[in-house]
């Protein structure tokens, strides 16, 4: 665990459970696993307050336990986890896209909550959406259970692991900790409920009584019908799925950038640059962005078969991804085997061909797409940060593997001095190594090859770590600013407050300019200005974890191939 | 040996110079004698962030989400500090839930049994039993607790002593321990909590001061 991790994750744990969890997080974080004694020794604080911060973070899946074999539980921050937090937005916003608001919302609460039941999720999923309709209006409880079986079906969310059934008699005493696990055919079935009810929707005026109402029925009624029926089974977001998403996402952008029109007006005759090396003689228009069409029906036909740090997907035949295509897709068979071909011979290897079986089998090369979009990020940071030559060198280095300094400046066509300076410059920032080869065995300077490199692995973590400490220091830069106006963002929250209470009672329009007026001109200013840099800075985290998200699976698929 | 050629000809250095392209006789870069600066001159402006609806939403959601987050029971907040002196108002002020208490109710059989937080009761008899339940929602928690405070505060009118009460079960922890809260702040006073003003409300002042002379 890196400084700039831990630091990042100590910011994140502050800004959304507490300084207390902080101070917990922080203490499994830094000094590993531990018990819980050993735990408010360290930080200090009272043990409820540990057991509690505990009780959360559990919750969230953010710390796991284990039981010792001495009879201690002993308690594990998991880091990478904790770094999701970043990304909620964009599980959120992928959920809304596949499955509209109902889908958006489930997946907003079990991540809001860590892990829920089905019924509970499902309820308060139809209370929110109840309460945006309009009046008169509820959401059913069905709508928004089918919208859960399908994210449950497509893998998206999955089943917590559960605690072993307690045994009849207890003889010898329960253990300190249950030991959860889950078989891995139970983890996406739905059970079978019969979920029933609509949406409630909270009027504010009524909101007491319905209240007491809830709570006097609650309490007549006993304990007869509140366990609900599917008690014990948890669910929650299964983010691997949601990285495969975004990683097929990412994917098929890259192949249409690479291969399709850019824009195509729609009067105007497609001329696709493929069919140009391919005659065909009959003037058809074939629909825009096929290739990547293909590619996304490709990744999508594999999307439960793969499993999750493959390096392939399983080969399919031409025949099948015709037939898989969708519905309105119109092109020939033919046009289909072309398409095949060439993502197959394109240098960049996505689509490789693997056999000839029902009209040739293809499989998307997923871990060289990772390694050309981390190459791509890391082109594109060199460009963006020294300049378009600096990053003709540094392609060139790329592309060659090794060169001498004099080489470099040959192929790249620069003169030798600027190409000097870049290099060094590039060299001092870890982009770019020097590789000795001696010619000799006494390793004599005088002659010794020295040849400049770029070590893609040692970069990417390199750019990894400068990502995180930047968004580390964007959180910290926003906290710093809501700090210093806290007492005008106070002011207006109270302007606003008594500006809804009044509209509320219905006031003129005389009094409400008055109580506007309480925030002084300059004030506003300074509240558009805060509210503006608060905007940057959230939409620039969103931004560096787009590029974490690439390195990440980068670094983790070279990791895992043997 | 080791101390041959250091100091003669400037810049003497272990590898063939020539080769990494530093030519005889070219100026080199001044020595560094102190620390890169904090924050490095920006030499080109970064490019513009991505607009668009899809960066907007999530720009709205993330705000949403911190705001949200800030709200649940999961953000523990600390437990009220005790003030150096204690004051006259402290007995009347609804305080914040004290440290003992988990404002949530977790599945305690998926949890290690150390985290249980167990707190002492000073209760007198209830009424009612209350029947363990595993999970409530939040929004029933908030109607149970202000629905108990209601009663207590009826109940305490009639009660005047205070009773050590064993330990209970777990599913009637988090009502006991809200309960719990409210016990500790009001005892012992004859009088309604919420009648109780202490003068920091907008608003026209209430009806109730009929005792006192109007001048």
């Amino acid at each position: 665990m890196t400084q700039a991790e831990l630091r990042l994750c100590s910011l994140l744990l502050q800004e959304h459970f507490g300084e207390i969890v902080e101070k917990v997080g922080n203490s499994l974080l830094r000094t590993g696993p531990r018990p819980l004694r050993l735990l408010v020794g360290d930080t200090g604080l009272l043990p409820d307050q540990v057991k509690k911060a505990l009780c959360v973070l559990i919750q969230h899946n953010l710390v796991r336990y284990e039981v010792q074999p001495r009879g201690s539980v002993e308690y594990e921050a998991r880091s990478e986890r904790i770094l999701r937090i970043l990304r909620y937005p964009r599980y959120i916003y992928t959920a809304k896209t596949l499955y509209g608001d109902p889908g958006e919302l489930l997946v907003e609460e079990l991540l809001l909550h860590g892990h829920l039941p089905m019924s509970s999720a499902v309820a308060r999923v139809a209370n929110r959406l109840t309460e945006t309709m309009e009046d008169g209006k509820t959401m059913d409880y069905s709508e928004v259970s089918n919208t859960f079986v399908r994210l449950a079906d497509t893998h998206f969310i999955q089943r917590c692991p559960t605690a072993p059934e307690s045994p009849r008699n207890t003889k010898a005493p329960p253990p300190p900790a249950p030991t959860l696990a889950i078989a891995e055919k139970d983890m996406y079935t739905v059970p079978r409920l019969s979920l029933h009810g609509k949406g409630k929707r909270r009027h504010s005026c009524d909101e007491d009584e319905e209240r007491e109402h809830k709570a006097k029925k609650q309490k007549q009624e006993g304990g007869n019908s509140e366990t609900p029926p599917d008690d014990g089974i948890y669910w929650q977001v299964n983010l691997e799925r949601f990285h495969q998403h975004f990683r097929d996402q990412a994917l098929v952008s890259a192949v249409a950038s690479r291969m399709d029109q850019v824009c195509v007006a729609p009067t105007s005759i497609p001329t696709l640059e493929l069919s140009s090396s391919h005659s065909n003689p009959c003037f058809f228009f074939p629909p825009i962005q096929t290739s990547s069409e293909v590619v996304r029906t490709m990744l999508r036909m594999s999307e439960v078969t793969t499993a999750s740090g493959a390096s392939h997907t399983q080969p399919l035949s031409s025949n099948e991804i015709f037939r898989a295509l969708p519905a309105g897709y119109n092109i020939g068979k033919q046009v289909l085997d072309q398409y095949l071909a060439l993502l197959a011979d394109d240098p960049l290897e996505f689509v490789g061909k693997s056999g000839d079986s029902g009209g040739g089998t293809y499989s998307v090369n997923l871990h060289k797409a990772l390694v050309s979009l981390a190459t791509a990020t890391l082109e594109s940071i060199v460009e963006e940060r020294f300049g378009s030559r600096c990053a003709r060198i540094f392609r060139l280095l790329l592309r060659k593997k090794h060169l001498e300094q004099k080489q470099v400046e040959d192929f790249a066509m620069i003169p030798a001095k600027e190409a000097k300076d870049m290099l060094y410059r590039m060299l001092s920032e870890n982009l770019v190594s020097l590789q000795e080869i001696p010619k000799t065995p006494d390793h004599a300077p005088s002659r010794t090859f020295y040849l400049y490199t770029v070590n893609v692995m040692a970069a990417a973590r390199m750019l990894l770590h400068r990502c995180y400490k930047s968004v580390a220091n964007l959180m910290e830069r926003r906290q710093h600013e809501m700090r210093e106006n806290k007492r005008l963002l106070e002011k207006s929250q109270r302007v606003e407050a008594i500006l809804a209470s009044m509209q509320a009672t219905g006031a003129e329009a005389a009094q409400l300019h008055e109580v506007e007026e309480m925030i002084t001109g300059p004030e506003r200013q300074q509240l558009e200005n805060l509210k503006r840099n608060v905007n940057k800075i959230d939409a620039s985290e969103n931004q560096v974890d787009e590029t974490i998200f690439v390195l990440e699976s980068f670094i983790e698929s070279t990791m895992k191939r043997p | 040996m080791a101390g041959r050629g250091r100091g003669r000809g400037r810049g003497q250095m272990t590898f063939n110079v020539e080769a990494v392209g530093i030519g005889k006789g070219d100026a080199l870069p001044p020595p560094t004698l102190q620390p890169s600066p904090l924050f490095p001159a920006l030499e080109r402006r970064a490019a513009p962030l991505p607009g668009g609806e899809e960066g907007e939403y999530m720009l709205a959601l993330k705000q949403e989400l911190r705001r949200a987050m800030r709200g649940l029971p999961y953000f523990v907040k600390p437990g009220a500090p005790r003030r150096d002196i204690e004051r006259y108002s402290d007995k009347y002020q609804l305080s914040s839930p004290t440290d003992n208490a988990i404002d949530w109710s977790p599945d305690w059989r998926r949890l290690p049994r150390e985290l249980k937080i167990r707190v002492r009761r000073l209760r007198k008899g209830r009424t009612a039993p209350l029947v363990p339940k595993q999970r409530l929602a939040l929004d029933k928690e908030e109607t149970i607790k202000k629905l108990e405070s209601l009663e207590k505060k009826e109940e305490e009118v009639t009660s005047e002593e205070e009773e050590e009460k064993e330990e209970e079960e777990e599913g009637k922890e988090e009502e006991e321990e809200e309960e719990y809260d409210e016990e500790e702040h009001e005892e012992e006073t004859d009088y309604v909590l919420s009648y109780f003003d202490n003068g920091e409300s907008f608003g026209p002042d209430s009806d109730d001061n009929g005792d006192e002379a109007v001048y």
